[in-house]
């Protein structure tokens, strides 16, 4: 049976007190307390809600959560899930960035900045690899011209924003044209033979 | 832009246009870098804060936040990142009359694309403004393998680097 909306609250304020790890920790709660757990969904529709999350504009873990939300109680559920989990998470980030704040002068943080920033650089790095890992795989597997014109769209990205100053919603909304445009000919030339 | 509205506006369109946690890093590493709003050194820390602060690590954004305009600035920040995953729900609808059509198909697969791309020059930025010293990069590929070993705990990961960070300014005064 779904829970009522102030046990969905409670459960997911729960997740939100407790998801400290990072993203993937995070992923990993949620999957545990909906499909093992809670039982709301099988492992293949939270596979399959995952997937649209990954496309849906905001950050990725708050898309499945609103979705989570919504097929235990329809939008008063994914609104209060989402609250759940960010509304505590968000907080909490602030009070840590206030004490941060407060020592961010000291001489003993910039020389451990001098640490954490290269670090950061390194994690970004292998995020921007794991974004374009999946689309390029996808590519890949269609052949060398979709491979190639894969790789010309993350390369001319990279160009666009960092050489030319392009701006970045215009370069996302391009890529997305011009990759549309060319699975629609390669099925409309699938069409035709 | 420090404007209440003008950064909720940015927060908002960023995160409107993007998917993923940092995937609206680049829209507003571009326009508030290009103001004087913000540096390479606020962006680092937010991210850095994000990755160890509880919940999905695309909340450096409200530490980014209150970093430029204190609670105004992370409350605007939270508040704005909440509203465009609910139209996840709007996608799921359309997904499902439409994730067959090979020209969605290429859209997103352009998009996703196209954001990693835009995330390249941001690395480059930070990297240029952090120095390219051998320290600097020795800890920038110390962190890649680390991160993909998947061992270590993000928190720990940045901890070690902290500690590091702080060897060498030791080795140099000495």
């Amino acid at each position: 049976m779904a829970p009522g909306l102030w046990r969905l609250a409670a459960i997911w304020l729960g997740l939100g007190l407790q998801s400290f790890g990072g993203g993937t920790a995070t992923m990993a709660l949620i999957r545990r307390c909906a499909v093992d757990e809670q039982r709301w969904l099988s492992e293949a529709e939270f596979a399959r809600d995952w997937a649209i999350s990954q496309v849906a504009p905001g950050i990725n873990l708050l898309c499945l959560t609103v979705l989570l939300g919504w097929r235990v109680r329809g939008l008063r559920g994914a609104c209060v899930a989402l609250l759940g989990l960010a509304a505590p998470s968000g907080l909490i980030t602030i009070v840590l960035t206030l004490m941060y704040a407060s020592i961010r002068d000291s001489a003993l943080v910039h020389a451990a900045l001098a640490g954490v920033i290269p670090a950061t650089i390194g994690l970004g790095l292998l995020m921007t690899w794991q974004m374009a890992r999946p689309p390029v795989g996808a590519s890949r597997a269609q052949g060398g011209a979709a491979l190639a014109l894969a790789l010309l769209v993350l390369a001319g990205s990279a160009v666009l924003v960092g050489i030319f100053r392009v701006p970045v919603l215009a370069v996302l909304l391009g890529g997305g044209g011009v990759l549309g445009l060319a699975e629609w000919w390669r099925a409309w030339r699938g069409r035709r033979r | 832009m420090s404007e209440p509205w003008g950064l909720f506006w940015l927060f908002l369109r960023a995160s409107l246009f993007s998917t993923g946690g940092t995937g609206n890093l680049p829209l507003i590493h571009q326009e508030l870098t290009a103001q004087g709003v913000a540096d390479e050194r606020d962006f680092a820390e937010a991210l850095a804060i994000g990755q160890v602060s509880p919940g999905p690590s695309g909340l450096w954004v409200v530490s980014f936040g209150f970093l430029i305009d204190s609670w105004r600035g992370g409350l605007l920040a939270l508040l704005a990142i909440l509203v465009p995953p609910l139209l996840v729900l709007l996608i799921d609808r359309l997904m499902r009359r439409a994730e067959a059509h090979p020209a969605m198909q290429g859209f997103v697969r352009g998009m996703m694309l196209a954001g990693a791309g835009a995330f390249i020059p941001v690395l480059a930025t930070m990297l240029h403004a952090a120095g390219w010293s051998l320290p600097t990069l020795l800890i920038v590929a110390a962190s890649v393998l680390l991160a993909r070993a998947r061992r270590v705990p993000v928190i720990v990961h940045l901890a070690l680097a902290a500690a590091l960070g702080i060897l060498v300014d030791l080795a140099r005064i000495g």
